[in-house]
């Protein structure tokens, strides 16, 4: 791991770029956060995102909840040897771009352990576009860690600093939205209110 | 709030109607007795009995009332033309009512005219000062502008004159938490807790927000509300549970065995963390190796 954050490639797999999306779109009305699991890449130059669990979509300043969903969370994926790689964040208004303080706390939280760790921010104007523009990129803003430690955009027009793997990414997005899938997405706190319900989402690519 | 009976109810009527089935008004006037936020599917089932003229006569004067709960579920919607209709019939059924030109106003809200929704508040208020409906959309105008420290001033105003709406201690405590302001959330839950001490969820975000704010005394008090929580709950929820093993560990490691109390406070953390573990048995087995583990990190420090 000698690259820094400057450097890395960012890679979001298909599963869970839907799945963050989705949970969103099942919470429409308010903030809702998730992690990103995944690993560096053998050639050490990319952070590969290949699944994310949703977490809350209320109160998600509260220190409890994350606690817990972090420690299950992380010993669940370690014994797959994967890490908790980074963070997902949505906010309540459609038109904030805005990172604000709790995201930045638990993105800052996460680096502890994942020095390389990304904050991606849901873009709804991009998300609400995406029928017609027919873009291939994701319709979430990439954030990483300055040699200061605060977190800014990363641009990645035109170069690779972060993609989707899979290039039809948004096609099945758009089919899932249309499908209504976002209905059955289970969060951390469904979980903690009903533990019956599975955070791992089993059932949602089949 | 909505007990539990009432919410398999709501479930049950949902799917129902969601697959075609009957009972779509008993459904809506549910969903209105509740203050529910299921605009998508009041828009739809609602149109499809105005758009039908034998199933809208059948209503008789309650027709209005499903004019009104759809026009305001279309401006949630987005869907402004149907709000727009919906709310011409009622112009046209009750002129110069108060009650529709506070739809009206809603309009100009939903279609982001600001402004103008403000003037059309502000007129409505001189007629009756204490409409507590127009003083809380001033808080959500502010908020969905932007304006949070507006949206709290507002609030705060509002509280002043009613301070018995437990909905608005609990928006505002919501809006410290997003702003990390949990000094000033805890006392929003302090309240909450001194008007209505026997609602369970009250304790839990209070705890929740004194571990938040953390430090030994804060993690002691957040502690008791766990408690006292699980008291409440009959010991069935599992956040509160959770919460007393999170808190005796941090308190532990804050005082590092130099408290008495600690061996009482081990045996409430064993006692949660039982109840936990049998009830991830039988509920939720594949996740238990994990809550185990996680559990045990928590004892081990304490």
């Amino acid at each position: 791991m000698g690259s820094s954050s400057g450097d890395l490639r960012y890679e979001l797999s298909q599963n869970a770029y839907i799945k963050l999306v989705l949970h969103s779109l099942n919470h429409p009305t308010s903030a809702v956060n998730g992690v990103l699991i995944g690993r560096i890449s053998p050639s050490n130059d990319a952070v590969l995102i290949d699944d994310a669990v949703p977490l809350f979509h209320s109160h998600l300043g509260l220190l409890p909840q994350l606690e817990i969903s972090l420690m299950l969370i992380e010993e669940y994926f370690s014994a797959k040897g994967l890490n908790i790689v980074g963070y997902f964040h949505a906010n309540e208004r459609s038109d904030d771009y805005e990172l604000g303080g709790v995201a930045k706390n638990i993105g800052d939280h996460i680096c502890r352990y994942f020095p390389q760790a990304a904050i991606l921010l849901l873009d709804n104007k991009k998300l609400e576009a995406l029928k017609k523009s027919k873009d291939r990129s994701a319709v979430t803003q990439l954030y990483v860690r300055d040699a200061s430690k605060n977190w800014k955009l990363v641009h990645s027009e035109g170069n690779n600093r972060f993609s989707l793997r899979e290039p039809s990414a948004n096609l099945m997005l758009l089919d899932y939205i249309a499908s209504e899938k976002w209905q059955g997405i289970v969060d951390f706190d469904d979980h903690l209110d009903d533990i019956s319900k599975d955070w791992l989402n089993p059932g949602l690519f089949n | 709030m909505v007990t539990k009976t009432e919410e398999n109810q709501l479930n049950r009527l949902e799917s129902q109607v969601d697959n075609g089935g009957s009972g779509a008004w008993e459904y809506l006037c549910l969903v209105r007795k509740l203050k529910l936020r299921r605009s998508d599917k009041v828009l739809k089932h609602g149109l499809s009995i105005l758009n039908n003229p034998s199933k809208r006569s059948a209503l008789g004067p309650e027709e209005w009332t499903l004019y009104e709960q759809v026009a305001v579920a279309a401006m949630d919607c987005q869907s402004l033309d149907v709000a727009k209709d919906c709310i011409k019939v009622l112009q046209k059924k009750f002129p110069d009512s108060k009650r529709v030109g506070r739809l009206e106003a809603l309009l100009l809200e939903a279609k982001g005219s600001w402004e103008l929704a403000e003037k059309a508040y502000s007129s409505l208020l001189e007629d009756n000062p204490l409409d507590q409906t127009i003083h809380k959309r001033r808080v959500a105008m502010a908020k969905a502008q932007g304006n949070i420290p507006g949206a709290i001033e507002w609030l705060n105003k509002y509280l002043e004159i009613f301070m018995a709406d437990h909905d608005a201690w609990r928006e505002l405590g919501e809006i410290y938490v997003s702003l990390q302001m949990y000094k000033q959330a805890a006392f929003c839950y302090e309240e909450l807790i001194l008007s209505q001490p026997t609602v369970p969820l009250y304790h839990l975000a209070y705890a929740d927000v004194l571990y938040t704010l953390g430090g030994l005394e804060n993690l002691q008090t957040a502690k008791k509300y766990y408690t006292s929580t699980i008291d409440l709950t009959g010991g069935k929820n599992t956040r509160a549970l959770f919460g007393v093993c999170l808190c005796t560990s941090a308190i532990a490691q804050i005082t590092k065995g130099k408290s008495k109390e600690e061996k009482e406070g081990a045996q409430v953390q064993s006692l949660a963390a039982k109840v936990l573990e049998k009830d991830y048995k039988q509920r939720a087995p594949d996740k238990l190796p994990q809550l185990t583990t996680a559990l045990k990190s928590l004892t081990l420090s304490s």
